[in-house]
């Protein structure tokens, strides 16, 4: 391994963001602070995006690695050991610095600290720990900070860190341990379970006012009010590394929301930046579509009310290539349809393509003091292009409508795309270029206006 | 015959006019409020100038607040805000449905004077939450950070309440090119808004800044944390448009 030990500033931040860049997760949600006075920074509950990389994601975070050096050799991993890459180490007063800089510029909302493993975890997750110490206290750092945990690590270093931050995120990566032991064998499933456990449970403790107090240390005043991951955990699945279908990774951000508290399961399609013949070739590029796919159906999974298994299934285990997972839904379900708009409540709204979050909480408002008609329905924002087959208003639909599946899947997608539809159940997403981006506005949630585009399902 | 009211493009200068057509006794159908100096002078309308005094404009803020509550208040201020040449009167019918209906009238969106309201109130909205993102701040050498922008509706006054809690330890100014107006915070004191039609003093400002490095820092940061094999242009576009990016200084020339 080589390490240049006289870089400069804009060489290690080249390096250093190239290597963390593979992370998906920049949201700066989940926690609302207000400044404080001679401090520098707050934080917003909804988030704040701060611009856009050439790829379309938004940056709302310094998102670095502490090191690229790693003393592991995960095979999907640009900085794993066995590869020949440029390497270098901030040192803490480095990332304080540009965090510092940064963010009065107002070019980022906070710090997002990763690293690849040096030495050892313990020591790895000691580094990090420090140098948020630094910038909490001697910098007086008020932004928002998401903190990598680092597998392995000592619980009692992971829980210092956590009164630091604001988000941790711990990565399951593959779904499945099969997977993981292929492609990251020094990574057991326990050894990464077990930090989100913590966490989980501190955040728990957290809200019931049981938290541990470390303020005397080192002498120095602690000016941080100290709280444990205010903004709840976060974690990232990799899609399309290794062979589970849809339905299998669905089911596990499922069960990630409900037995670990999660606040967000980020997708993260697999870039071959690695020549290894454990992994799959993407001769098409990463597999976009498929986790767009996914990003809409953990959406409804969080806001609409449906679970994995009304969306997919053994027999049908990915989603559909040409529509959305909730026009997909709709279709396998006509005889739940039209809903009348007048009288359906607010979940069963929320079911119809076309209608999302806002328009569904608009038209609840609406209709008690008068009679909406379709116009009324745009304004609200409801797309109609795809909510007319779904709709009654005041008993009238919008145009006749055979509630037919051919008949309404040719409405949806035209007449040449429906046959597309009818042998688009094979597994051909990365031929498709994502021609769906145009009818997303945005989406329910300030927190992820950018990030998944989802908008009105 | 219609009679139009003119008033002054400012909230308060609306306001007036709102109490001067509404205590004209012409009653509403038979009233119309425009922006002085619009300059399409209609035939057949009788034009009167609404004369402008805090008393009136306080008179309004109380009713609203009083009959239709803050959140109505707070959604005219911002439509006031608009670029929208028609704006005064569509605050106006606007007021006209609210002071009769009260609260609930915001989720009324099926009455048109309704709606245009809440469009406009939406644009502003949005547009004063990306300003607040996309704003970019240079730092003199004397520490006061300098941020231009040049937002379509006049947003400036709903930025500055965010930055003075974020920023409430710096000096900073946040410039508004196109309508020469600034809002400016003194570090650890209040902000103020002021007018500045003559901005030669933004030059003697920057010459003296700046630690250029941070900038150069930061292009570096944005062009490496982008993956290549996703690489997206009209995505990229979608979220940011061109209009915002001529101040941002990772869309700037550097030397780096
Ligand atoms: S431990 Fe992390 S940095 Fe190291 S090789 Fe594995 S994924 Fe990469």
């Amino acid at each position: 391994m080589f390490i240049q030990q006289t870089m400069d500033l804009q060489e290690k931040l080249a390096i250093l963001a190239d290597a963390a860049k593979y992370d998906v997760a920049c949201t700066s949600s989940g926690v609302e602070r207000k400044g404080r006075p001679g401090q520098l920074g707050s934080a917003v509950y909804a988030g704040l995006c701060h611009s856009f990389a050439a790829d379309g994601r938004c940056i709302s975070l310094l998102k670095i690695l502490y090191t690229n050096q790693c003393v592991y050799d995960c095979k999907y991993c640009i900085n794993r050991r066995s590869n020949d890459v440029p390497r270098a180490a901030f040192t803490p007063e480095e990332v304080c610095r540009l965090t510092m800089e940064f963010y009065r510029r107002n070019y980022i909302e906070g710090l997002f600290l990763s690293s690849g493993v040096l030495e050892s975890p313990d020591h790895t997750m000691d580094l990090l720990y420090q140098t948020l110490w630094k910038l909490r206290n001697e910098c007086g750092f008020n932004g928002y900070i998401h903190l990598k945990a680092i597998p392995g690590a000592d619980p009692a270093l992971i829980e210092r860190a956590g009164l630091l931050a604001d988000r941790m995120s711990v990565n399951l990566e593959l779904p499945t341990a099969e997977g993981l032991k292929k492609l990251a064998p020094s990574k057991d499933r326990n050894r990464i379970l077990n930090p989100m456990r913590q966490i989980q449970r501190g955040i728990a403790a957290q809200r019931q006012g049981l938290v541990p107090y470390y303020g005397e240390e080192r002498n120095a005043p602690c000016r941080w009010a100290r709280q444990f991951v205010p903004a709840g955990q976060s974690t990232q699945l990799i899609v399309g590394a290794t062979p589970e279908n849809d339905y299998q990774m669905l089911t596990v951000a499922e069960a990630l929301y409900k037995n670990y508290d999660l606040k967000r399961v980020f997708y993260s399609a697999f870039v071959r930046v690695n020549d290894d013949s454990l992994l799959p070739a993407l001769p098409g590029g990463p597999p976009l579509l498929r986790e767009h796919r996914l990003y809409q159906a953990d959406w409804l999974l969080r806001f609409y009310g449906f679970s994995a298994g009304e969306l997919l299934s053994e027999t049908q285990p990915n989603f559909n290539v040409l529509l959305d997972p909730k026009c997909d839904w709709a279709l396998r379900h006509l005889e739940l349809f039209p809903v009348e708009v007048m009288t359906a409540d607010y979940y069963t709204l929320l079911r119809v393509p076309g209608i999302g979050v806002r328009s569904a909480k608009r038209i609840a408002a609406a209709r008690r003091s008068g009679r909406l008609d379709f116009p009324d329905l745009k304004k609200m924002g409801v797309v109609l292009k795809r909510a007319f087959c779904f709709l009654t208003c005041g008993g009238r639909m919008m145009y006749p409508v055979r509630m037919n599946r051919d008949f309404i899947t040719a409405q949806l997608l035209g007449e040449e795309k429906r046959r597309a539809w009818d042998i688009g159940q094979k597994d051909s997403y990365r031929q498709m270029s994502m021609f769906d981006d145009g009818f997303l506005n945005p989406a329910p949630e300030p927190e992820d206006r950018y990030s998944a585009a989802l908008g009105q399902l | 015959m219609m009679t139009i009211f003119t008033c002054a493009d400012s909230f308060e200068g609306i306001l007036c006019g709102v109490y001067d057509a509404w205590m004209s006794g012409l009653g509403h159908e038979n009233v119309c409020l425009e922006l002085a100096d619009t300059g399409n002078l209609r035939l057949f309308a009788e034009y009167r100038q609404a004369e402008e005094d805090p008393k009136k404009a306080a008179k309004v803020t109380g009713a609203i607040r009083k009959k239709a509550g803050q959140e109505v208040y707070e959604r005219v201020y911002r439509a006031s805000l608009s670029c929208e040449e028609q704006k005064a009167d569509r605050i106006y019918r606007f007021l006209v449905c609210a002071l009769r209906i009260g609260p609930e009238v915001v989720n009324m969106l099926q009455l048109p004077a309704v709606y245009e309201l809440f469009r406009m109130n939406r644009f502003v909205a949005n547009e004063a939450l990306h300003m607040i993102e996309f704003v970019r701040f240079s730092r003199t050498d004397g520490g006061i950070l300098f941020g231009t922008v040049e937002p379509r509706n006049d947003v400036i006054t709903l930025m500055a309440p965010h930055f003075a809690d974020r920023l409430n330890a710096e000096n900073w100014i946040i410039y508004d090119e196109r309508r020469r107006s600034a809002v400016i915070h003194r570090a650890m004191g209040e902000w103020i808004a002021a007018e500045l039609p003559d901005d030669s003093f933004r030059e003697k400002l920057m010459e003296s800044s700046d630690q250029k490095e941070f900038e150069d820092l930061w292009r570096t940061y944005h062009k490496h944390i982008a993956i290549a094999e996703r690489t997206n242009p009209r995505c990229q576009m979608s979220h940011l448009p061109l209009r915002f990016r001529p101040h941002m200084t990772e869309f700037q020339e550097g030397r780096a």
